[in-house]
């Protein structure tokens, strides 16, 4: 554990520094806001500032179906996408901002591992299993899983490609923390702002709910069973560890209510705030309903047909026009398909799977951007201790940094030299899906393994 | 490489019986991955070697051309160039001829010249202004996609701008949306016969098509002063065609032309003439010169340059409606660049032997089998796929007609070479006759297109004038070349974590591993140490590959010295990275990871570099897949007997020399043109050429290849002591 820490703050420092570097030494030139892996319609910021432009001459941000976002992110950075002040490039300090706003994620990333890697421990000891422990000692998963974030050129090249992805990814990790930590108030705050900015983090209710009611990961439920039953029935003679940590850490891992409520009242607090915030800023200009039209609706009927690395643009470019709503709903309840399955399986471990529905999520959703896999690879590292034995990690590793460099040049061969066409590009979308699908399948049923494993130990 | 073979073959042993206990209940996908990962020797063997055999077969398995669009139909209507078209070609030869005696030190009377007969045609003429601008270094082009903005240098002289004359015609059953274009470059300081016979053609095909009433599209004739090349001043113009400077900018403009008294006078000799014109999106360009015979040939000849920059080709419609009108209309032959020193090489012919013999045997075994080879076909093939390939690797455009391609425009440059001297009058007038009815086809053909090119291929190898390889066969070559890659890298990766779990228990008890490796060191991420050796290297690499941008503002530098610098800063960088990243020696990775996590990187780098230019991803398949393939440590034991062993040995040393690319190039350099001329600063050169081009081979040198040969390197010198200690265990 001791291994990461003390380079931890060099390291992270290290990060927000190249940031700023890369900030200050290309101010225009890498175009990284007008690539499509970057910016998607809805998270652009020149989308943005354009709503903040039509907002500013009074009239609805959402005219013309340029802006697709959260009318709350207008005021915020409306005027620093606006503004162009003492010989600064546009947007300079919008990605300060957002700098911070992933430092911050970093940080809430870190201290989500520092819960998981206690609740690890002391649910290992009370299973007696010290050689697990000990072995698990050696990664830091929270320290690990921040510098992953920070370090993850996808993170970097999100951070300084003026799109609003940063911030939707800091209310993901925040309400997963709060939920970690037990705080109601909090949890409830992250999650309706995330729900608000992005609509897809709405599925992350299941685990931020089994978050609250039992708390961080830890082993099936039936080895504590089976632990307590056989510490009950035969007393453990050799080991006089185990007996103390069973008196000192119970097993709580029974559902406790009161938090769960005080989600639910909080949640609807807050979203009754938002919508009452939103329903203020657009008075007048089309109200709440044009908001949901235009956000929401926008997001679930695929409107925007450009390309991107997702795979519904392709499809829905294609697809008769007759087919149309039947294939939308086919691949929005896709990912509805998935949560139950999951979460009655992982239901032991709700962080892994709110990770699981990140991922999912950001494979299928209308318009995925690096962004959403900056997000779930950065969560992949809080499991790095559990994932230890995960089979094609070297592939999948190669993978991501070949479809990343192969994604911009299919894309030049289509777009700027005529030479290719939409289906060179699609190809690299096809095998990113791919890649994403591989990512998740191996990790869960690693995860499983290990379960598996710690049982075996257990009965034992 | 079969000594790699033997090598697998004996330490494999273990590995196998495990996978193939695992694999009995997995999945079909992965059992056949399995087995192909667990044969890779013998299947990177098959694979490379099949490889080598398919790109010598390329010659053979051309097809014909055929033209694609139907909508072209060549020569479907019978030529309207006719001698009174020539005598106008005639009349302004002679008059520029005469332009040109008058005054000695030419200002820009031809420019003017060019735009009066223009104007008497009747159709619209304007003068482009252009400063030359030398190419910068520019690493980032590529991926940044920047659209040129106008450049304007405020201290420009009078004396260094060109002026090209552009004059359009606006086509009669057009709505004025696209255009043809024809570009005759010539030098206006210093101009030729021959580029006055280009030019009078020109002109005689334009004075044509503005009385024709089937035009279609507008016609845009650019006389292009080449006085700083042909290609920056149809680049320049180009840029301006697609850049417009608004009113802001244009102030600027002025304010530097006021100075200047030449082009005072056109301004005031035309009304409209300094205006920049327009003429909608391109469908085509021909550019066409006419070069002076040396010796005689019994026909005029027409050679064709497709190249643009990055190995980028026209439609291949372009070149077959020129090749069909100018073989079967109008009786040119065509030629295409050809590799000369290929023609003469004995093993060229002695391949085309071989393959005449294997059509022969197949003919007696079965007449219906239609494989016919000569000698003297396969070797004519093999030399033009061969520059062709060259010239596409190169990613330097072969003319001006590259600067078309950057902003997607099929262009071809046509080099006529007559059939006699050209003072020769009535040789010239049947030679224009021809020549000038063959453009007026082409434009007819074009004019004919619906949308633009698009129904035949962008991505082909020429290997004779109407003989292409189309993407679909040439892929087959580089496909097998690289298949082996990843399978061996999953070799190399489960050998190594099968290493793992046979000593981990040993490991356990015995050797105490130090902590900080064992704490990324576990499980199956193990080998994310050799990938920050990886990251270091190419790291390094990026380093190396911008040096140059700051070498090149140094003073007072020969090639030679720069080079020096170069390498010496490039080296000095190194142990740098290793103190910040740890020395892949000290970081005690396995030479399997390491070579797997090699291998993996070559694929992708390869992968990516034939999308962008197929060319160089083959040529350098060609001698970084051995390379990668057999690299083993000088010090590693092997189970194989000493002849092998021997051969393994020498094998790695010579690739590790030749895959060096400053050493591959002067070898390559060596061969062709002898060992006396050879100088360290010629890589430097030739990078300067090539980067001047923003070519992508560039980068493909120092990201992929130049990082792989150190890591090929490293290999060969690591110290294997773990992997021994292992062993004895």
């Amino acid at each position: 554990m001791a291994e990461i820490r003390p380079y931890w703050a060099l390291a992270a420092a290290a990060a927000l520094g190249f940031r700023v570097l890369l900030l200050i030494l290309f101010p225009g030139d890498l175009h990284l806001g007008s690539r499509p892996e970057v910016a998607t319609p809805l998270t652009s910021l020149r989308r943005l500032s354009e709503g903040y432009w039509l907002k500013q001459s009074s009239m609805s941000p959402y005219a013309g179906s340029m802006y697709h976002g959260s009318p709350l992110l207008l005021p915020i950075l409306g005027p620093l996408t606006a503004e162009r002040t003492d010989g600064q490039p546009a947007h300079f300090y919008c990605s300060l901002l957002f700098v911070v706003v992933d430092f911050v994620t970093a940080m809430l990333i870190r201290a989500t591992g520092q819960k998981l890697l206690l609740s690890r421990r002391q649910s290992l000891e009370y299973l007696n299993l010290p050689k697990l422990v000990k072995n698990s000692a050696n990664i830091n998963a929270g320290d690990l899983a921040s510098l992953i974030y920070l370090w993850n050129p996808l993170t970097i090249v999100t951070c300084l490609g003026l799109c609003s992805s940063p911030i939707d990814n800091l209310m993901v990790v925040l309400t997963i923390y709060a939920a970690c930590s037990r705080l109601a108030p909090l949890a409830a705050f992250g999650y309706v702002l995330a729900t608000h900015l992005s609509l897809y983090p709405a599925i992350l209710i299941l685990p931020v709910i089994l978050l609250l009611g039992y708390g961080p990961d830890a082993p099936p439920a039936k080895l504590f069973l089976h632990k307590s039953s056989n510490s009950d029935g035969k007393d453990p003679s050799n080991n006089d560890e185990s007996r103390s940590a069973v008196t000192t850490h119970k097993p709580v891992r029974c559902f406790s209510r009161r938090p769960v409520v005080h989600f639910m009242i909080w949640v609807s607090i807050w979203s009754c705030y938002v919508l009452f915030l939103c329903s203020i800023y657009l008075k007048g200009l089309g109200g709440l309903q044009e908001m949901f039209k235009k956000t929401y609706g926008f997001i679930l009927t695929v409107g925007d047909l450009s390309p991107n690395i997702g795979v519904l643009w392709y499809f829905f470019a294609e697809v008769f026009e007759f087919f149309r709503n039947f294939f939308l709903i086919v691949f929005h309840v896709n990912i509805l398909f998935m949560i139950l399955p999951l979460a009655i399986r992982l239901k032991h471990r709700p962080c892994f799977l709110a990770f699981v529905y990140t991922a999912i999520s950001a494979m299928l959703k209308s318009y995925p951007s690096v962004g959403d896999s900056a997000l779930y690879l950065g969560l992949l590292g809080l499991f790095a201790n559990e994932l230890a034995d995960m089979q094609f990690s070297f592939f999948l590793f190669f993978g991501y940094i070949g479809v990343s460099l192969l994604s911009p040049v299919m894309h030049n061969l289509w777009i700027w030299r005529g030479t290719g066409n939409a289906n060179f590009y699609f190809a690299t979308g096809l095998v990113y899906s791919c890649l994403q699908t591989v990512l998740i399948v191996e990790s869960v049923s690693t995860m499983l393994k290990h379960d598996r494993m710690l049982r075996k130990h257990v009965i034992a | 490489m079969a000594g790699e073979r033997g090598e697998e073959g004996g330490e494999e042993g273990d590995p196998n019986l495990k996978k193939r206990a695992h694999a009995a209940r997995s999945r079909l996908i992965v059992r056949l991955g399995a087995f192909l990962v667990s044969h890779s020797a013998l299947v990177s063997v098959v694979c490379c070697v099949a490889g080598f055999i398919t790109l010598f077969l390329l010659p053979v398995l051309a097809k014909h051309t055929y033209i694609s669009e139907n909508a072209l139909m060549p020569g479907s209507a019978n030529p309207l160039f006719s001698s009174q078209d020539v005598n106008e070609a005639n009349r302004f030869i002679k008059g520029i001829i005469h332009k040109r005696i008058e005054k000695e030190e030419a200002g820009i009377e031809l420019q003017k010249f060019i735009g009066q007969s223009i104007a008497d045609v009747g159709a619209e003429v304007h003068y482009h202004k252009f400063s030359p601008h030398t190419n910068h270094f520019n690493p980032l082009h590529f991926f940044s996609s920047t659209s040129n903005t106008a450049r304007i240098d405020t201290n420009n002289s009078c004396a260094s701008f060109g002026v090209n004359t552009v004059g359009i015609i606006r086509a009669p059953r057009g709505d004025g949306k696209e255009a043809i274009v024809l570009v005759s470059p010539y030098n206006s300081q210093n101009m030729e016969y021959n580029e006055a016979l280009s030019l009078g053609l020109a002109f005689s095909v334009f004075s044509l098509l503005s009385k024709v009433t089937w035009l279609a599209k507008d016609i845009v004739w650019l006389a292009a002063d080449s006085r700083f090349g042909e290609y920056n001043s149809v680049s320049s113009w180009l840029n301006d065609y697609h850049n417009p400077i608004f009113s802001r900018d244009s102030g600027n403009l002025d304010s530097i032309s006021n100075d200047c008294h030449h082009w005072n006078e056109i301004r005031i000799q035309g009304a409209n003439s300094n205006f920049f014109k327009r003429a909608g999106t391109m469908a085509a360009a021909l550019v066409f010169k006419v070069m002076e015979k040396k010796e005689k040939g019994d026909r005029d000849c027409l050679t064709m340059y497709a190249e643009a920059s990055n190995g980028q080709m026209p439609n291949l419609d372009l070149l077959n409606i020129v090749h069909y009108l100018a073989v079967h209309r109008q009786g040119l032959r065509v030629k295409i660049e050809t590799m000369g020193s290929l023609l003469n090489s004995a093993w060229v012919k002695f391949t085309g032997e071989i393959l005449e013999g294997v059509s022969r045997l197949s003919k007696s075994l079965n007449p219906q089998w239609k494989f016919d080879v000569t000698t003297a076909d396969y070797v004519e093939g093999a030399a033009t796929l061969a520059s062709s390939m060259y010239y596409q690797a190169l990613g330097v455009p072969t003319g001006s007609h590259g600067a078309f391609r950057d902003y997607q425009i099929d262009a071809v440059t046509l080099e006529f070479l007559p059939r006699f001297y050209l003072r020769n009058e009535n040789a010239q007038s049947t030679f224009l006759l021809r020549s000038g009815r063959l453009i007026e086809g082409v434009v007819r053909s074009v004019n004919n297109l619906l949308e633009k090119f698009h129904q035949s291929f962008f991505l082909y190898f020429l290997t004779a004038p109407n003989k292409f390889v189309s993407v679909g066969v040439y892929m087959i070559a580089f496909a097998l070349l690289v298949a082996p890659l990843p399978i061996v890298a999953a070799a190399l990766f489960a050998r190594a974590k099968a290493n793992e779990i046979t000593t981990d228990d040993c490991a356990e008890k015995c050797t105490p591993i130090d902590t900080k490796e064992s704490e990324i060191a576990t499980g199956s991420w193990k080998w994310l140490q050799a990938a920050k050796v990886l990251l270091m290297i190419h790291s390094w690499a990026v380093i190396v590959s911008l040096l140059p941008y700051y070498i090149s503002h140094m003073i007072n530098l020969n090639s030679t010295m720069s080079m020096l610098t170069w390498v010496s800063l490039s080296i000095s960088t190194l142990p740098f990275l290793y103190a910040l990243f740890g020395s892949p020696f000290s970081l005690n990775v396995e030479w399997e990871l390491l070579k797997a996590v090699m291998v993996a990187t070559i694929s992708i780098g390869l992968g990516l570099m034939s999308i962008i230019n197929f060319s160089t991803a083959q040529i350098g398949a060609m001698l970084l897949v051995p390379m990668s393939l057999l690299v083993h440590p000088l010090k590693a034991k092997m189970n194989v007997n000493a002849l092998l062993r021997a051969a393994l040995l020498t094998c790695n040393i010579a690739f590790a020399f030749l895959g060096f690319p400053p050493v591959a190039l002067l070898v390559a350099k060596g061969l062709s043109e002898g060992f006396g001329k050879l100088s360290i600063g010629d890589f430097w050169e030739w990078m300067e050429f090539l980067w001047e081009w923003n070519s992508a081979t560039y980068l493909y040198l120092l990201w992929v290849q130049l990082p792989c040969w150190l890591l090929c390197i490293h290999i060969l010198l690591h110290p294997c002591s773990r992997g021994d200690s292992r062993h004895k265990q």
